[in-house]
């Protein structure tokens, strides 16, 4: 797997996915700047209980949408870099499993936007630090807004993926992601059970875990049916 | 171990109800270089793919290397290095990176990527990205990416589809060289006969079906025939019949197929002794071209 992950790696060079994965959240963090610094006043009386706590709240709510739409985009490059000139038929008569090939890059795309989130809470630090919001940082509660969001969303993740790998024409899955990442800004007024409403982590209970933990578990098991469904395709 | 490196039987793969490769009998033995010829459309690629465990067969088996490409499809793709039709390439990479991105794969030694890119003559060129590259040179890559893992069967796809007279006499070259210097055996399907023809050792035309053996076997079925031109062609036929001479007619021209020596001198004596002109009498050779129509042509089986 550390193979093929290397070999993932080489071939996203000069792609702008490096730099997507910067873009996401230093474009969440400008904005937020640009949030504070024009409506600094009001907004730091309306969280003047718990600054940190107000500035966290505010990126993920911009975070959300910023997730989705950036691995709809994440997944549809990487996956069309193989479809471009059907690399496919090169890729698959090598002597690895179509599991593994599938397989890294799942990972790949996590690898990604778990980067994308670590950068999101470097950002939110900085930010808070500037603002002068003090240095008692809630740590915790930073990490789980920056990466539970994501945890969530993997069954969207799944499912983006098999459908960039699987269609050749990339119309389809960017257009399931932005419809996606539309309903999911709705998504509030909707029952639990539908998976675009996870990253809100929002649940009749109050707890964002639950939200989490549905989402990995679909996540995964969307992954098994993908890949028995992507190793029993032939390879055009 | 068997020196058959291929072994097909009764081959089959329909999409839908449309029969696209019907009770295909491969044997590739090893070191040849294996023709597979046959016209566009006629199921080369399909067969290929099926090789490479890309496509299932609908019926029929595999073997290569003597193991089953259902059961043991990564320890024999471990041996093989393919290209299959159009080169696949990531162009937005160099050709360096697109045969290092195959290697970390392979785990084959990082000096294996300057031996590919020198046997394809593609050195100078390593550090370009590959969507500049002309279609020869893609596809020369793209024998270097199938070169990589040092397969000892390498199936090549119409490699020279495409690419002009320079480029093609090159990669010919190139693949006329590996069994020499590699100890390779090599699969090169074409639906050009001439192409075929100065490759191959070994040959088989698939299209409904049909010959496999070697190329001089195939040169040898391209019998000839004599060739009688006279004075009145029909009235001269149809003396040689009522001499119990069976001949054809043709724009006036008398063709004696198979004509050993004896027969044709007799043939020649009924002309004198019955006064006619005799102008010529030539030998004609069937092309390959001709043979490869007529087997083309007809329904049989491979
Ligand atoms: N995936 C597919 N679905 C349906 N028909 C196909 C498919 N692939 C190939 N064919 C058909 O099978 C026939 C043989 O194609 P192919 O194997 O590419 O022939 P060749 O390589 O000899 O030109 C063609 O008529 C083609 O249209
Ligand atoms: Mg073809």
């Amino acid at each position: 797997m550390a193979r093929l992950l290397g070999s993932e790696l080489i071939k996203i060079k000069r792609k702008m996915i490096l730099f997507l994965v910067f873009l996401g959240p230093f474009g969440v963090i400008a904005l937020e700047a640009v949030n504070f610094g024009v409506r600094y006043d009001w907004l730091t009386g309306v969280y003047k209980d718990d600054l940190w706590k107000g500035l966290i709240g505010e990126v993920s709510m911009l975070s959300v949408p910023t997730i989705l739409i950036g691995l709809t985009i994440l997944t549809s490059m990487i996956a069309n870099i193989e479809h471009q000139t059907n690399a496919w038929k090169q890729l698959l008569a090598l002597p690895i499993s179509k599991t593994k090939v599938y397989s890294a890059k799942f990972l790949l795309t996590v690898i990604l936007l778990l980067i994308s989130c670590s950068l999101l809470m470097v950002g939110t630090i900085i930010l808070g630090l500037a603002l002068k919001f003090g240095t008692s940082i809630p740590l915790v509660h930073l990490f789980k807004m920056c990466f539970y969001p994501f945890l969530a969303a993997l069954p969207i993740l799944a499912l983006q993926i098999w459908l960039a790998i699987t269609l050749k024409n990339q119309a389809i899955p960017l257009t399931v992601g932005i419809l996606g990442t539309i309903i999911s800004m709705y998504a509030v007024a909707f029952p639990d059970w539908v998976p675009w409403k996870w990253p809100l982590l929002l649940n009749e209970w109050g707890k964002p875990i639950f939200s989490v933990i549905a989402g990995i578990l679909l996540g995964f098991i969307i992954y098994l049916v993908s890949i028995l469904d992507f190793s029993r395709r032939e390879v055009k | 171990m068997s020196d058959l490196i291929i072994k097909t039987n009764k081959l089959t793969k329909k999409f839908g109800s449309k029969r696209v490769v019907n009770h295909v009998d491969l044997q590739v033995k090893r070191g040849e270089i294996y023709g597979f010829l046959g016209p566009n459309g006629a199921g080369k690629t399909t067969t290929i793919r099926m090789l490479l465990g890309l496509a299932r067969p609908t019926k029929g088996s595999i073997q290569i290397f003597g193991e089953d490409i259902k059961k043991d499809k990564i320890s024999i793709l471990k041996k093989v290095g393919s290209l299959v039709e159009y080169p696949s390439y990531y162009g937005h990479l160099t050709a360096y990176e697109n045969l290092e991105a195959v290697r970390i794969l392979l785990d084959a030694p990082k000096s294996r990527i300057d031996e590919v890119l020198s046997i394809v003559r593609l050195t100078k060129d390593a550090k370009r990205p590959v969507k500049g590259f002309s279609l020869g040179m893609k596809q020369r890559l793209g024998i270097a990416t199938a070169l990589l893992g040092n397969p000892e069967l390498l199936i090549l796809d119409e490699p020279t589809n495409g690419l002009d007279p320079s480029g093609i006499i090159e990669i010919r070259e190139l693949i006329k060289s590996m069994p020499k210097e590699h100890g390779i055996t090599i699969v090169v399907s074409s639906h050009l006969l001439s192409e075929i023809d100065q490759m191959a050792t070994q040959v088989g035309i698939i299209s409904k079906v049909i010959f496999q053996d070697s190329i001089s076997k195939l040169r040898e079925r391209a019998s000839s025939k004599i060739k009688i031109t006279v004075n009145e062609g029909e009235s001269a036929w149809k003396m040689l019949l009522s001499h119990g001479i069976t001949s054809d007619l043709a724009q006036q021209s008398i063709y004696l197929e198979n004509g050993s020596d004896e027969k044709v001198a007799k043939v020649v004596k009924s002309l004198v002794d019955n006064e006619y002109s005799i102008y010529r009498v030539e030998e004609e050779k069937k092309s390959l071209e001709e043979i490869f129509l007529e087997l083309t042509g007809k329904e049989g089986g491979l």
